[in-house]
């Protein structure tokens, strides 16, 4: 699927052209990564847990935005109005009826599906801002909803959720927290992998590229858009679903526009068309905020004053994310392509003009 | 009778924040999310020159004004002429991250405290009766500022050769810098006007309300107004604001105080589902999105 | 078998004690920055710079006392990740939340997964902490729900001798609502009209709309409790469109600044707290320890976390080293701490009680002719039973 690597590897099956891992240095590097994560929980404190599973938990949602934005170029400020309709299903499914998680998971997808199709009808009509701004007053609605809810029920301060059960084994450790959010991550994004090399990815980014190209080709634009909305609305509400279950309740209040801007943050970040740079980019925003504090620890300010601490941690996230847009367009992606052109080329420092 | 004045106020609340984010859009594309911050800045900078010239109001007042086009010309010259030919995203994204660096430094610079600008230049918001109604001062000079700004943007738009290249650049860019009208400098104007007139609004409510953090949304609320209008028509952002502030007031008298919070998003879907490119937006520029 | 020795099987048995540590610590979760900063973070400070001073003094039990605070926000999410990450990594006492209402289930839920108490000071005081009180939540913020609105309208019947028509103004948040549905219930059992009742989104350019219909309902009394903007601009709003009736609200942090600002003698402010115009010794200790910490919060802002470090001294003084959350628990289900007049008696929770047994209010106005902040009612008691 990518460029052949600078080594001279050759493909001399078909079924090489489907493998995701080629080489050997590539399978063995995937293995090792394999073991790191693996091993990660049981090296770490509670802190860079509790930080790691949030990564994951945030890289589910991301890697459903970058589906969206990044590859089918439809711009969303709709995400945390997603995540919200994900986490309200499987809370209200669970207060009314007491349902387990095995219900209110699919039923969460369904109804993200269900708005990824009211999401998705404007994008018919709409491009760019506008369609953004048209998901953004979806938000607005279903944030509105939600909040009506809880009032109207009661639930002033949030809705209070069990942890998932499977028989008598209840799910509350940080540790097993985290090799079900490593699972559900890591199918999201083989799926979204998978799916990026079927003939949907393929038509999204022929979408994305010049719509009327993509008309005269045969593509759906329609279906094409359509697909993309459902596909990303789904795994984002399956996202917010499980967000209520690692966090144990759910509150209008906690899916503010800022979550929004904060994931599409992580995929700009991160680096645009990338599934990768989706993945970095959240744990770039999720730790970012932690670092500055612990370096403003070491630097023996954090202990006067502490809401200027706060105040500079806001600035900063705001500085570079500006810095990013500004400097390096393409993102994390970008710096780490940079560095393996800079491994790959060494002596030279261009590829060469033919390939 | 009070309804209309009310209607009058809350209107011109809206159509004077509107105004910077039409402004922006229609001579560069761009849609700034910091509108909201940078009308917290400027009402800032008021607070920061009636303490500083506390004997001479006026002087602070006009002080501050001169402020908030420096500002909205910095923000281009520093950041926003960099943005210009990125992506639709990655300018809204760039006026997001800077709403949000600032909103940080204000805090930063000035706490979180309520501030009230008015008392410090030592005037009162006094009201006065208009008919069987009364307005407030602020109130006032909210409306009068509103007309005032609007009239001297469609005279300098229409009757100044600024307003000519303004126009031009932003209906064909390529071809304008090709006749010698200098882009970078429209642009810095845009925005230095935008902040002005947002500005201006930031300083009323501030001097009307306090001055403190909600003002932020306060601008994100006045949004729905500009797109019910049209993003890239001063009119439409006159007339959008009147319908959304006329619908608020109305539902708040009327029905339930509490819709007033949704409507205006309600109106702005259902718009954009029928005409797009709002009330008097034009049709083909949504195409070249 | 060796001290050390001992320690570690201390530390196998609790592991959710904080044996490890040669401090008192305590975990905050607050709302330092965001729109709502305001009203949280003078609280947070203040009860950072009495800790700081106690520890200048020489801590609890000759331990220093560590407050770690983390920011929220207002948002629940980082309310959620701040208590997971106070509990399990900084291994905390207690939780102390000063933030809005929205951020309490996550840190509810944490506390109980942990068996540790939560403290709200400088939030609205939870249900469950009026008797009968959830064993893990306590709660010394001045205002509490239903109290505030008896001990209002018992002094709005108290004044007027005229039949009463009385308006409400709420602000669209959960908490404020209730409580004015709540008034407005009890106005019809006191004998007054409730005429007219508004609710205003929390974000609001121009409150004039909401006046116009509470003026045209034409009440001579109005009661708002809400946060503080909603109900002074409620009532400035309503006096430029010509109302000349009273209106009594709850005294925030800010009141005595605010009713010097506003200076009208129909404005009234109920509140639990002394005023800095009572000029008490307290007082004098207040400024004293703002000045050292730098604060920039007028000191009459103070009041409240200043409190809330006293109740917390008092409930470390009786948890003996080494500390445990069990007995910080037990401490604070009896505990009776003077509040040096800062409020009309001693703060007082029990085991059913985790509101205090009894609350005292006064009421203040701008009294025009003597040009300062007047008392017009004097600590009036009402007991806290359910």
């Amino acid at each position: 699927m990518s460029a052949p690597r600078a080594s001279g590897y050759l493909r001399t099956r078909y079924a090489q052209d489907y493998a995701l891992l080629e080489t050997r240095t590539q399978k063995a590097c995937a293995l090792a990564f394999a073991v790191l994560l693996a091993a990660y929980p049981f090296l770490a404190g509670p802190l860079a847990l509790d930080l790691a599973n949030q990564v994951l938990l945030g890289s589910i949602g991301a890697v459903a935005l970058m589906l969206l934005t990044g590859y089918a170029g439809q711009i969303s400020l709709g995400h945390a109005g997603l995540l919200a309709a994900g986490a309200f299903t499987g809370g209200i499914l669970f207060k009314e009826l007491g349902a387990p998680f095995w219900i209110t998971l699919p039923a969460a997808a369904l109804v993200g599906a269900g708005l990824g199709i009211a999401f998705g009808l404007p994008s018919l009509r709409l491009r760019g801002l506008y369609l953004a701004v048209s998901t953004l007053a979806l938000h607005f609605i279903v944030i509105h909803a939600g909040a009506e809810y809880e009032t109207r029920r009661g639930f002033s301060t949030g809705i209070v959720i069990d942890p998932p059960k499977i028989g008598d084994w209840v799910l509350r450790d940080a540790r097993a927290w985290y090799f079900v959010l490593l699972a559900f991550a890591l199918a999201n994004l083989l799926f979204a992998l998978n799916l990026l090399r079927s003939r949907t990815g393929r038509a999204w980014r022929a979408v994305h590229g010049r719509e009327a190209v993509a008309e005269a080709l045969g593509i759906s634009v329609r279906r094409a858009k359509l697909a993309a909305f459902v596909v990303s609305s789904a795994i984002t509400a399956i996202a917010g679903c499980l967000f209520a279950y690692y966090r144990g309740f759910v509150s209008a209040e906690a899916f503010s526009l800022y979550l929004t801007i904060q994931y599409v943050a992580m995929i700009i970040i991160g680096g645009m068309g990338s599934l990768l740079g989706a993945v970095l980019g959240t744990a770039f925003v999720t730790v970012f905020p932690y670092a500055i504090e612990a370096l403003m620890r070491v630097g023996g300010l954090a202990e006067r004053l502490s809401s200027i601490v706060f105040a500079v941690n806001y600035a900063a996230f705001g500085l570079v994310m500006l810095l990013f847009l500004v400097f390096e367009p393409q993102g994390l992606v970008g710096i780490w392509r940079r560095i393996q052109e800079w491994f790959l080329l060494w002596p030279f420092k261009q590829r060469p003009l033919s390939k | 009778m009070q309804l209309f004045v009310n209607i009058a106020v809350l209107a011109s609340i809206y159509a004077l924040i509107c105004c910077g984010y039409v402004l922006i859009y229609r001579v560069s594309r761009v849609l700034s999310l910091a509108h909201g911050e940078l009308m917290m800045l400027a009402a800032y900078g008021l607070y920061a020159t009636a303490s500083l010239f506390s004997q001479h109001p006026l002087l602070a007042v006009a002080v501050a004004a001169g402020l908030a086009l420096a500002v909205g010309a910095a923000v281009y010259a520093a950041l926003m002429w960099r943005m210009t030919g990125e992506s639709v995203l990655a300018a809204v994204l760039a006026t997001i991250a800077l709403g949000i660096l600032l909103r940080g430094l204000m805090v930063l610079a000035f706490g979180t405290q309520t501030q009230y600008p008015l008392r410090d230049l030592g005037w009162a918001n006094a009201s006065f009766a208009v008919g069987s109604a009364r307005i407030s001062g602020v109130g006032a000079a909210l409306v009068l500022g509103t007309a005032l700004v609007y009239g001297g943007l469609f005279a300098f738009l229409r009757g100044t050769r600024w307003g000519l290249r303004m126009r031009a650049a932003g209906q064909n860019p390529l071809l304008a810098a090709q006749r010698g009208v200098r882009l970078h400098g429209i642009y810095a104007l845009a925005w230095a006007l935008a902040t002005f007139t947002g500005g201006m609004a930031g300083m009323l409510i501030a001097c009307d309300a306090g001055l403190e953090g909600t003002l932020v949304t306060i601008g994100l609320k006045a949004f729905p107004a500009a797109l019910v209008g049209g993003l890239d028509s001063l009119l439409g952002a006159l007339i959008g604001s009147l319908i959304v502030a006329g619908a608020e007031v109305l539902l708040i008298h009327y029905v339930d105080p509490l819709l007033s919070d949704v409507v205006p998003f309600l109106v702005l879907l259902a718009m954009l589902v029928l005409r797009p490119w709002g009330l008097f937006g034009s049709r083909e520029e949504l195409d070249r999105v | 078998m060796s001290k050390k020795h001992l320690i570690a099987a201390a530390l196998v048995a609790l592991p959710m004690a904080a044996a490890a540590q040669n401090a008192y610590v305590v975990g905050v979760s607050a709302a330092m920055t965001g729109p709502v900063a305001g009203t949280y973070a003078p609280v947070v400070d203040a009860m950072k710079a009495y800790l700081e001073h106690l520890n200048a003094k020489g801590g609890v039990n000759g331990k220093p006392v560590r407050l770690v605070v983390l920011d929220d926000q207002a948002q629940p999410s980082r309310a959620a990740a701040n208590a997971k990450q106070l509990v399990s990594q900084e291994r905390v006492l207690m939780l102390l939340n000063t933030s809005l209402s929205s951020t309490y289930a996550p840190m509810v839920a944490e506390a109980k997964a942990a068996g540790i108490p939560l403290y709200f000071a400088g939030a609205v005081c939870p249900k469950d902490t009026f008797p009968p009180a959830d064993p893990l939540q306590f709660c010394s913020t001045a205002f509490g729900a239903n109290l505030d609105s008896q001990a209002a309208l018992a002094f709005v019947k108290a004044q007027t001798s005229e039949p009463v028509r009385i308006g409400f103004a709420a602000m669209a948040i959960p908490v404020s609502r209730g409580e004015i549905d709540y008034a407005e219930g009890l106005s019809k059992t006191l004998g007054m009209t409730p005429v007219e009742k508004q609710i205003t989104p929390p974000p609001t350019p121009d409150y004039t709309p909401f006046a116009t219909k509470l003026k045209d309902a034409n009440p001579n009394w109005m009661y708002s409790w809400a946060p503080w903007v909603s109900q002074v601009r409620t009532f400035e709003a309503m006096r430029r469109l010509g109302w000349a009736g009273r209106y009594i609200t709850w005294a925030h942090l800010n009141a005595e600044e605010e009713l010097a600002r506003v200076r009208d003698s129909g404005f009234f402010v109920i509140g639990t707290n002394a005023f800095l115009e009572d000029n008490l010794p307290v007082h004098a200790e207040m400024r004293a320890v703002a000045h050292r910490a730098g604060l920039s919060h007028p000191v009459s802002y103070l009041t409240e976390g200043y409190v809330a470090g006293m109740v917390l001294e008092s409930a470390l003084r009786n948890t003996s080293w080494p500390p445990t959350s069990q007995k910080l628990l037990a401490a604070m289900n009896s505990l009776k701490v003077d509040l040096k007049g800062l409020r009309g008696g001693p703060l007082e929770w029990t085991k059913e009680n985790h509101f205090r047994t009894r609350q005292y209010y006064r009421v203040w106005r701008w009294d025009t002719s003597a040009n300062r902040v007047a008392r017009v009612q004097d600590w009036r008691p009402i007991d806290v039973q359910r």
